[in-house]
């Protein structure tokens, strides 16, 4: 067993003390297990998954039998039109969809990563095409939105996070899991580009632990929450998952463990991410996570550190920009919201190791890349 | 060597302008020099025992290749000018789709590849993947710039188990 190994089962001792998982209220129905089991035709299949499979049905509780839904777009990634029109139009295709919605979607949570490169003309053409999107607006940052100008274009455009507000039950924060990255620019002079270009490098060595929430909005998650009851639901929003994947990609918050140790009085916890591109379920302690697809391209599965709780999504066709892509419509089922993966392809989820993202990655050691490792850098054009 | 501008070969030199300054350098060079190939001599090897000095300087041709491919397989534009190759034009880059280059299965190849629905190298999958989804311009399979590709795949991947054919 290696030391990541021995960490991650630490850690679980720590955080999932014996008999105690995620509240009922955030269960998934046996109804919706057997019936998309039954549309696959191949329930035993399902079955070695485990119990857990199917994250693209999350429901949670909603006081009052309310019902309503939300939708969830990220990391589209966009880049001025003369580059790139592949990444405009699957983000318009997502945006037309979600304003399709019916009945319509309460809100749309956009998850970060509008631009690619924080470039004022693609955050421009962003707040342009989310123009098509007329129901409430939400935003959290991306990396990608962040590092040119350090956040100025994107707060003037979406404002500034964190935030809350109370919706019929539930209580939504939106947090900031980006800006808080060390400052590995100033030392060695580097221009805004230059900045930029280490910070879009998702398997650069030069951007180092960026992802985080910060002591200040540590502070303020821990004050937003005190006065919800602890029973009650909340849904945390973040561009990166709130625990530990694979921090080489920063597929993390590195302070993970202080964000839960705030959550963990809360017994129905919901934390909904991007950035990393590709069907993604876990659950520690008290709190659900959910990883949300992009609509510019799928990441590979990263070597290590899949939740086991994950169900991998098919491999997708390298060859057509439209597959394994898309976005997250959550919908209301009578006390319950259904959170559903909007994948622009018929089967979502494997059912066998061969055609799944993690299958496919069998046998395969991989090691850091090396050009960026030491100074002065090559790659700073991005 | 270092990963500093002269990492990547001299412009229109390949990368053996700095290889053969690094095996001059090492002294007792006439072997090494005809190892790498100078005046078109035949190469000999294994006529005396290596030194450790020629064994790092062979690690350094290597790595050298293995830099170089990384800047291209990231979208580096002073190294695409350099090797005069256009590897995209969507913007995008290997490395977007294969972080670590990850997903790349170098130890997986020669095997029938579906989308090219024929059996393939890894050098005709970087060349689909150049083509296709990146709308770029196919490398010779034995250019300098698909060598150096090649070498930082399968040094990102090295330690994966050999497993030709496999789906």
């Amino acid at each position: 067993m290696d030391e990541l190994e021995r960490t991650r089962r630490e850690i679980h001792r720590e955080l999932a003390r014996p008999g105690e998982r995620p509240a009922a209220s955030t269960a998934i129905t046996r109804r919706t297990f057997l019936h998309r089991s039954l549309l696959a035709g191949a329930a035993a299949g399902a079955a070695t998954y485990g119990w857990f499979p199917l994250v693209n049905t999350l429901d949670v509780a909603v006081a009052q039998q309310q019902t309503f839904k939300f939708a969830w777009v990220s990391d589209t990634h966009l880049y001025p039109k003369d580059v790139n029109t592949r990444f405009v139009d699957k983000a318009v295709r997502a945006f037309k969809e979600v304003q399709a919605m019916s009945p319509p979607a309460d809100f749309l949570i956009f998850g970060g990563d509008l631009a690619q490169l924080g470039d004022p003309v693609e955050l421009d053409l962003g707040a342009d095409i989310l123009k098509e999107v007329k129901i409430r607006k939400v935003f959290i940052p991306g990396e990608h939105d962040w590092y040119l100008d350090m956040g100025k274009k994107w707060e003037a455009l979406f404002g500034t996070s964190p935030w809350s507000f109370d919706h019929k039950g539930v209580r939504f924060i939106g947090l900031d899991t980006v800006s808080r990255g060390p400052d590995y620019w100033t030392a060695k002079k580097m221009t805004p580009r230059q900045r930029m270009a280490h910070m879009s490098a998702l398997d650069g060595s030069v951007a180092g632990a960026w992802a985080g929430v910060g002591r200040d909005q540590l502070q303020w998650l821990s004050t937003t929450l005190s006065s919800w009851p602890k029973d009650r639901p909340v849904v945390v929003f973040s561009h990166n998952p709130l625990y530990e994947y694979y921090p080489p990609w920063n597929f993390w918050v590195r302070d993970w463990r202080e964000v839960h140790e705030i959550l963990k009085p809360y017994t129905s916890v919901t934390n909904v991410h991007g950035h990393t591109h590709q069907v993604l379920y876990n659950e520690i302690g008290t709190m659900r996570s959910i990883g949300m697809l992009a609509t510019s391209w799928p990441w590979p599965y990263a070597p290590d550190g899949v939740p086991v709780l994950t169900r991998p999504m098919v491999r997708v066709d390298p060859g057509d920009p439209f597959d394994g892509v898309g976005w997250g419509r959550l919908t209301a089922g009578g006390p319950r919201i259904e959170n559903e993966y909007v994948m622009w392809r018929k089967d979502v989820f494997a059912e066998a190791a061969v055609d799944a993202g993690t299958g496919d990655n069998v046998n395969q050691v991989l090691q850091p890349r090396i050009a960026d490792r030491e100074w002065p850098f090559y790659g700073e054009h991005k | 060597m270092n990963a500093g501008p002269g990492v990547a070969p001299e412009k229109g030199a390949g990368g053996m302008h700095r290889t053969r300054q690094a095996l001059v350098a090492l002294g007792g060079a006439a072997v090494l020099l005809a190892a790498v190939g100078v005046g078109g001599e035949r190469a000999l090897a294994h006529k005396e025992r290596h030194t450790p000095e020629q064994l790092k300087a062979f690690e350094e041709v290597f790595i050298e290749q293995v830099k170089l491919g990384d800047l291209l397989f990231h979208g580096d534009p002073d190294a695409e000018k350099r090797m005069n190759t256009q590897l995209s034009r969507t913007g995008m880059a290997c490395a977007m789709c294969h972080p670590f280059a990850s997903d790349t299965h170098p130890h997986e190849f020669p095997k029938f590849q579906e989308q090219m629905n024929r059996f393939a190298t890894l050098r005709d999958m970087i060349n689909w993947c150049i083509e296709k989804p990146n709308e770029g311009v196919a490398l010779s399979a034995d250019s300098d710039a698909m060598k150096a590709l090649e070498a930082y795949i399968v040094w990102s991947n090295r330690g994966s188990k050999l497993d030709a054919g496999r789906h």
